[in-house]
């Protein structure tokens, strides 16, 4: 896991990589189709910025904002949600 | 519950996605004038009610389930797209859609509106909490939105009451559907929805447009689409699986075309219509409670507190009710008693008719109080956070935080627990749910615990715990423990399936409405009642008639003589011992006891005699009623709440064969075990048909309980056995 502090603006990485209260940009989805379908339909589309608000108490889910609505998903589905730190 | 008596002049279907204010709508539209069903087939609810417009005449309204999409995720969606799309046998697609989106939040719940509107039937698009918008400064270009999107659009506030008449006035009238389309296809795509779509059948109820989205979910369906199976010709479908798979290696992003089409559109609108206010809009009285109830060390700690407290009063207050109710009815049962001649309708009524109703009658405090605080929770947007809070720990045994509450409401009572999982969305984690609800010891377990423990356990320290106790906590454990075993199994199993997708939403927290939360309890109440308490009825009646029938015996028949005997001297105290006797061995001699003697070879391996037999019996219309069964059986008569004669009578109950004591403390042991694991609560057995509406997973649960309870008393009485502790 890279930290906040070696990471740059523009770097790439996973959803569940950021830390609460950091932002990045959907880069792509490689779930599952139907599952990337899915999240892309609750507004992670490539280009939606996102924000980690933060994890559950026992570390899985995390919470995210995305087009202003608060939702939780697991770390292995943010895993595989790349998004360009920003 | 009102029926209409004049005729439906428009069906309204009120639809948006969830926490859009959408049941806050129908009851301020419908008012109490509703009705609760089912959708045919599966377990999605139907809400349906009246409302009268302006004109006088009256419009029918079904309130669809909260989705997020057309292209469905859940058993709830999938009515939704049915019903749109003309699918759905018993509910034709509505004459005007009333679709509600948070005027706070048009960035994501324009996008189902799109999809709806695509579909080109009468539609008005209502802006709700306008009065919230209003509270952040932000402005909305109605008759932008109106002149783009080509529907009507109101802006209404449905908790306060406000812009309902308008909202009527356009029910009244005619709406002209939009004829607006939002997404793009790729050419290539395009050519082959074309071709699929003249492979549909012909049929008036399908508009041109709804037509295209049948064929867009023909190539997206993953085979498990039933509503597709039904309507569209089977090789169409194969042949739509076959280009799905074709375009999958072409470009494996054209499942989600439209997807993005649709939000670059909303993009376009929000910006031409919506004037916010500067700087991030964010609902930070929401976000301050969060940064306490979703805490690391607060969060998992008032979760427990809370949970704690729903749990003791769902205990504690409906135990007086329950009283109350028991006292009620065996008020009424002896009022009717002296009103009849002594005989079998006297029995028949007052022992199993009105004993029926009170044992359907006492689950309803339980019903209504868990509800009442399940529907505070949900209206204000805590069981989402409630399962973020325990998504982690359910994920283990592969659920997610959404069965945890319905689980923990089972060790009250399955019953609540099976109607709670109601809010699961996976199909496939709410029937694991409610098939390992009832390993969860109930409150009707706890009197024969106490009768067992009391008969079989010595009251001595282990360490800073009592015997007694530590063998209590390991019947609930025991439970907990087949509970993840089964939930494990069938997950691999029966109900193995794709990779689910576990998200969800966190709405800003609100206050409840009382009028809501009070009708959900009602709802729930009256739909135990009237779905649940009949099958309770008829199988009181049933059990009745088994413990009944056939009356006397010899051995009876000799009682009662010396019975007539004893009041002939006058000797009360004897008259009543015969009576309890005469009741001994008339339950000995009736259908139930002669039952009790034929499975004895079934469970003499598990340390169980005839007359345990009985009480397994009779333990089918409650669990608590093996106690009064077993005070019967003993000839103790009704000994109330006092168990120390009958369990005296169990400890030193003898073999009439071999003149040994009948039950030895593993005996005890090898019971509690069975009463654990065992399905032998009709009650729950009536719930979970209701809620899976068909009988193929009562009787799963019936045969897989039992096989468990019967296997794992067996080995620990023969276990037990085998190493000395046979006594």
């Amino acid at each position: 896991m890279t930290t906040p502090a070696t990471r740059a603006p523009g770097d790439e990485c996973a959803l569940d990589q950021l830390a609460a209260g950091e932002r990045g940009v959907v880069a792509h989805l490689s779930c599952e189709p139907s599952i990337a379908r899915r999240l892309m339909e609750l507004g992670l589309i490539p280009g939606a910025e996102v924000e980690v608000i933060r994890r559950a108490p026992f570390g899985d889910p995390l919470e995210i904002t995305v087009r202003g609505v608060h939702l939780w998903l697991r770390r292995s589905e943010a895993s595989r949600i790349d998004v360009t730190f920003a | 519950m009102s029926r209409s008596p004049e005729p439906v002049f428009r069906r309204v279907a009120i639809l948006g996605n969830p926490n859009a204010g959408k049941s806050t709508l129908f009851n301020a539209l419908t008012g109490l004038r509703q009705k609760v069903g089912n959708y045919p087939g599966v377990t999605v609810e139907k809400k349906t009610g009246y409302c009268d417009l302006p004109s006088g005449r009256r419009a029918e309204i079904v309130d669809l389930p909260g989705s997020y999409s057309l292209q469905p995720a859940s058993p709830d969606e999938m009515i939704v797209r049915d019903v749109l799309l003309g699918l759905q046998a018993d509910t034709p697609p509505p004459d005007l859609i009333v679709f509600v989106v948070d005027a706070t939040n048009l960035d994501r719940h324009l996008y189902l509106a799109l999809q709806v509107i695509e579909l080109g039937r009468p539609l008005v698009l209502v802006l709700n909490m306008m009065d919230a918008a209003t509270a952040i400064d932000l402005r909305i270009d109605v008759p932008a939105l109106e002149r783009r999107l080509a529907v009507p659009v109101l802006g209404i506030s449905a908790a306060k009451g406000e812009g309902l008449d308008a909202l009527r006035a356009v029910m009244d009238r005619d709406v002209e559907p939009s004829t607006r389309h939002f997404r793009q296809w790729p050419p290539h795509l395009r050519r082959v929805i074309d071709r699929l779509e003249q492979r549909l059948p012909n049929r008036a109820s399908l508009p041109e447009r709804a037509r295209r989205d049948v064929v867009v979910a023909m190539l997206l369906d993953q085979g498990d689409d039933d509503a597709l199976v039904r309507h569209v010709p089977p090789d169409a479908l194969a042949d739509a699986h076959m280009l799905a798979r074709r375009l999958d290696e072409f470009s494996p992003s054209w499942r989600a075309g439209d997807v993005t089409g649709r939000y670059e559109r909303i993009n376009v609108l929000v910006a031409e219509a919506v004037r916010a206010p500067s700087g991030a809009r964010r609902d930070t009285r929401s976000e301050a409670i969060d940064r306490v109830l979703t805490h690391r060390v607060w969060g998992p700690l008032i979760f427990v507190v809370l949970m704690g407290a729903v749990f003791q009063s769902v205990f504690a207050w409906a135990l007086p009710i329950m009283d109350l109710i028991d006292w009620g009815v065996s008020g009424a049962g002896s009022l009717i008693g002296h009103a009849m001649p002594a005989g079998a309708l006297r029995s028949l009524v007052v022992d199993g008719v009105v004993a029926g109703v009170g044992t359907a009658l006492t689950f309803v405090p339980q019903i209504a109080i868990l509800f009442l605080f399940l529907s505070v929770l949900e209206d204000s947007g805590y069981m989402a956070r409630a399962a973020f809070i325990m998504d982690r720990v359910m994920a283990k045994v592969g659920l997610s935080g959404r069965s945890f509450i319905p689980l923990l409401s089972s060790f009250a009572c399955a019953i609540p627990g099976i109607m709670a999982t109601r809010s699961i969305d996976n199909r496939r984690d709410r029937l694991t749910t409610i098939m390992i609800a009832p390993f969860m010891s109930c409150s009707a377990r706890l009197p024969v615990y106490a009768l067992l423990i009391g008969a079989f356990v010595p009251n001595r320290w282990v360490g800073f715990v009592t015997l007694p106790g530590l063998t209590l906590f390991a019947m609930y454990f025991i439970g907990i423990v087949a509970a993840i075993g089964v939930a494990w199994a069938l997950k691999r199993t029966v109900l193995r399936g794709g990779p689910p997708l576990y998200v969800m939403e966190l709405p800003p927290y609100r206050l409840p409405s009382w009028r809501s939360v009070l009708t959900t309890v009602r709802e729930r109440s009256l739909l135990f009642m009237r779905k649940a308490g009949t099958v309770i009825l008829a199988i009181s009646v049933v059990l009745w008639f088994l413990a009944s029938y056939p009356k006397g015996g010899e051995a009876a028949r000799a009682l009662e003589a010396g019975r007539a005997h004893a009041v002939a001297t006058g000797d009360s105290v004897q008259a009543m011992t015969f009576d309890r006797r005469i009741a001994g061995a008339n339950l000995e001699h009736s259908l139930a006891g002669q039952a009790g003697r034929l499975i004895e070879p079934a469970i003499a391996p598990l340390g169980f005699d005839w007359r345990i037999g009985i009480g397994l019996i009779t333990s089918l219309a409650a669990r608590e009623v093996m106690v009064a069964t077993m005070a019967t059986v003993f000839n103790l008569g009704n000994a109330g709440s006092d168990m120390h004669p009958l369990r005296a009578s169990l400890r030193e109950a003898v073999d009439r064969r071999t003149g040994r004591r009948a039950y030895t403390p593993l005996t005890g042991v090898s019971l509690m075990v069975f009463y654990v694991l065992a399905c032998q609560c009709m009650s729950t057995l009536a719930v979970v048909r209701r809620e899976t509406n068909s009988w193929r997973w009562p009787v799963f649960m019936l045969v897989m309980m039992n096989t468990m309870a019967w296997l794992a008393s067996f080995v620990v009485y023969q276990g037990g056995r085998a190493l000395g502790f046979g006594g």
